[in-house]
């Protein structure tokens, strides 16, 4: 059954992309008849090192399009001139803010979906809308929710490339010696019957039996929405889109502000945890054991792997877990209700695939063919979300795919044990390039995994793309911080944060204030 | 010479100031050292707890194999980073200092009508800083950038050391002026009078004489465009190595032992023309210049 439903995908992926082929060999021929052999395009990608696929995945796609004009005695070549990839996703997105407008930036740039909107709004985007009405095919393959995220004021500025959703780690070993069954606890985590109520039970119980150091380990870090998922959890939201504000709930924020203080003044999270620093603290303490539970990403399970953060108490030298060790000492769940009567949640931030709106412009007659190196462009991205491109990427660095046909290859034992022996088509500058990650993280395991978690995407949320976004998650991080080293009373953390929208105007006009902070509500006791 | 100069303070008296200074150069000094020692560690040095510490040289490896993960992913030119770095540097030195030296013997030199207010507005530029001026500078580029990609490669290099020099310029320029004061017409005069240009007077008798100075300003200007961001982020299409250090270091998941090593390497030509001139230095400072 699953082979069957394995080729009636591969099939739709080749109708698929026979009309994209169709452009390919039109807009080829264009080039060709105006005397354009060669044109020259830059990407620019960002994100974590096993990421790569976010920018080797245009080189292999201008690779593919060279394949399909040379099988059509088309003499058009495209050439990749610049691969730049870099961890920060801000510094690259004010770097192409910059250089836009001077031309100097890249043509492609593969990053977070928040900076569509800033970005389109510039003018800075290609407007893929007409493109993808012409390949409605392409977009069938999406899961619809990512392609609305790529839009703004209703026109598609990016195809997703990648997705994730945070799941709930919990120390399977740790679990088990205080005597937390973990039989079936991703059902009740999903019907709600597990929730922060429980989670501060078992963490207290955990450091009390001293069966770890600390009960729960959350990430550092500013804006990013790891922590959001509180509000979510406790049943509220972050935009409203009736009138476009930005949503500060204070009952919602009070109940996770309570959760981090209680934790923290029992000593269950560290409370200088927002300091805590990713490679030498945050992780090495999961992966020893130093904690039951973890809010963290899909894509730790194959940074656990690829980064030297386990301490080998045999040989006392740091090392990657082996996909057996991660499997067998980590179990995941969705982000537990806040409270009994709410539901569990999960946050994605999908990546992207962006063209810039001077996608081309350093190739010759650019003026008179820009509609054709626009065009071009798009079809560059849209051969860089063929399912394999993608599964490879997902599988590698542990991110969800995008489309339905990428996740039934993840499905594939056979694919992946060529995957595994790089016996793929892929160009041999990739296949150098990937090489080392992919014999880290190929393996049925890593596979296995991925698809476990796919059902998380049913009850996923996103950040609000809004300009003021980012400030007010600022001052989360800030009043959360404050909150964990005692400085501020959940109560006085939220006074503060709303001292601090109304001392900046533009965010005062942009956010609305809702509820207010709930007096009979009890967590712990406390 | 007063009692209270350093020359005639007792001993004890200056092993104490002595002391005082060691006392506030340490955070400096601990931050450079922990930097450098985490350049040749598995994880970043910030305390004394070394239990946890290996010292290795993989960061220095992975460094110039230009490889900002431990495992796979892209690679980074380095050597490329380090030439353009040099490249902006080395223009910038060699910018500032030949309009300076040029500019100071001429308004040192020649009485003419605004030269007191050239020497005003020069100030008052030196006190604004690079990225006030920044926005103007962006504009100016916009209209003279050419469009084809090559041309824009080079222009970009030109533009940054000319924008960056003029930052420096004015600094130089009243640097200069006052050697250029502290030297007696006399000798000028006796060039001039046989026969020897203006042009031919300043290259062959006031240059070598006022070497301290110029010296220092091919060093400041070194130092200026070596570590400049702003103009370099801006302009530049090339990475340097602030650059490199910049875009990988905000993110989570750095990592920093590899970083530690950029900001390394990025330091040595600091240290090294600090330590080299430091006696020159001194003699520009504290004395003017010895003839």
């Amino acid at each position: 059954m699953r082979r069957l439903l394995f080729v009636v995908l591969l099939c739709a992926a080749v109708l698929l992309f026979a009309s994209v082929e169709d452009s390919i060999v039109q807009v080829g021929r264009t080039l060709e008849k105006n005397g354009i052999n060669e044109v020259r395009y830059a990407v620019w990608g960002t994100g974590d090192p096993n990421s790569v696929l976010r920018v080797l995945g245009i080189v292999e796609a201008a690779r593919r399009i060279n394949d399909i004009w040379a099988k059509n005695n088309i003499n058009v070549k495209v050439i990749i001139r610049e691969t730049r990839y870099e961890l920060d996703f801000t510094q690259m997105y004010q770097e192409f803010l910059s250089k836009q407008p001077l031309g100097t930036a890249g043509d492609f740039l593969v990053n977070s979906y928040v900076y569509i909107a800033p970005l389109a709004e510039e003018g800075y985007l290609l407007d893929l809308t007409p493109y993808l009405e012409k390949h409605k095919e392409l977009l069938d393959d999406f899961f619809a929710s990512h392609i609305e995220v790529a839009k703004y004021k209703g026109r598609i500025y990016g195809l997703p490339q990648d997705t994730e959703a945070r799941p709930f780690y919990i120390r399977k070993d740790i679990a088990a010696k205080v005597g937390l069954d973990l039989h079936g606890l991703d059902q009740k985590v999903l019907k709600g019957e597990f929730t922060w109520f429980d989670v501060y039970e078992w963490a207290k119980k955990t450091v009390q039996l001293g069966a770890s150091q600390w009960g729960l380990i959350h990430r550092r870090g500013s804006a990013h929405p790891d922590l959001m998922q509180f509000i979510l959890a406790f049943g509220s939201k972050l935009y409203d889109p009736a009138d476009g504000k930005l949503v500060f709930d204070k009952e919602a924020i009070y109940k996770w502000l309570t959760i981090e203080w209680v934790f923290a003044r029992e000593k269950l999270l560290p409370s200088d945890m927002m300091a805590w620093d990713w490679a030498k603290q945050v992780h090495p303490a999961i992966v020893d054991g130093k904690t039951l539970f973890d809010i963290g990403g899909t894509w730790y399970w194959t940074e656990w792997q690829t980064k030297d953060y386990y301490t080998d108490p045999k040989t006392g030298q740091m090392r990657g877990l082996k996909p057996e060790e991660v499997e067998q000492w980590f179990y995941y769940t969705l982000f537990p209700a806040g409270e009994p009567g709410k539901k569990p949640v999960t946050l994605s931030q999908p990546f992207m695939w962006m063209v810039s709106s001077k996608a081309g412009a350093q190739n010759p007659k650019y003026s008179a063919l820009k509609s054709t190196y626009d065009e071009l462009a798009f079809l560059i991205v849209a051969k860089a979300s063929d399912p394999e491109i993608n599964a490879i990427h997902s599988i590698i660095s542990a991110h969800l795919p995008v489309g339905k046909a990428s996740a039934a290859l993840l499905a594939n034992k056979e694919w992946l044990d060529k995957l595994y022996n790089l016996q793929i088509d892929l160009d041999p500058s990739v296949k150098e390039k990937i090489a080392g990650i992919v014999k880290a993280t190929v393996n049925p395991i890593n596979a296995k995994f991925l698809s476990d978690v796919s059902y998380m995407l049913d009850h996923t949320n996103f950040p609000p793309i809004h300009p003021m976004y980012a400030k007010l998650a600022a001052i989360f991080a800030e009043v959360v911080d404050y909150v964990l080293r005692g400085q501020m009373d959940p109560a006085k953390a939220i006074d503060y944060a709303i001292g601090k929208i109304n001392a900046d105007l533009d965010l005062k006009a942009s956010v609305k204030i809702i509820n207010e902070i709930p007096k009979d509500w009890r967590f712990a006791g406390k | 010479m007063s009692l209270g100069d350093v020359e005639v303070r007792s001993k004890s008296r200056q092993i104490f100031y002595s002391i005082i200074l060691i006392a506030f150069s340490v955070p400096v000094i601990m931050a450079f050292s922990m930097l450098v020692l985490s350049s040749f560690a598995n994880q970043m040095v910030t305390n004394f707890d070394f239990s946890k510490v290996r010292f290795t040289l993989k960061n220095w490896q992975l460094l110039f194999q230009g490889r900002i993960a431990i495992t796979g992913g892209l690679r980074e030119n380095i050597f490329l980073y380090l030439i353009s770095t040099a490249i902006v540097a080395l223009g910038v030195a060699i910018v500032t200092t030949l309009v300076g030296t040029l500019s100071g013997y001429a308004i040192s030199r020649i009485r003419f009508k605004g030269r007191k207010f050239v020497l005003l507005m020069m100030l008052m530029l030196h006190a604004l800083p690079g990225s006030i001026l920044i926005v103007g500078v962006y504009f100016l580029y916009r209209l003279w950038m050419p469009t084809s990609l090559n041309a824009l490669r080079y222009f970009s290099f030109f533009y940054v050391i000319i924008a960056r020099a003029a930052l420096e310029v004015p600094l130089s320029v009243w640097l200069m002026k006052g050697f250029f004061d502290l030297l007696p017409w006399e000798i000028e005069w006796s060039a001039l009078v046989d026969g020897a240009s203006r042009l031919k007077t300043w290259a062959k008798i006031m240059m070598p004489l006022i070497k301290p100075g110029v010296v220092a300003i091919l060093i400041f200007g070194f130092l200026a465009g070596w570590q400049d961001i702003i103009y370099v982020r801006t302009f530049l299409i090339d990475k340097t190595l602030a650059t490199f250090i910049e875009s990988n270091l905000e993110a989570e998941m750095a990592y920093m032992p590899l970083l530690a090593a950029a900001a390394t390497l990025y330091l040595l030509p600091t240290i090294f023309f600090y330590i080299s001139s430091q006696k020159l230095l001194f003699k520009v400072y504290a004395g003017g210049i010895r003839r």
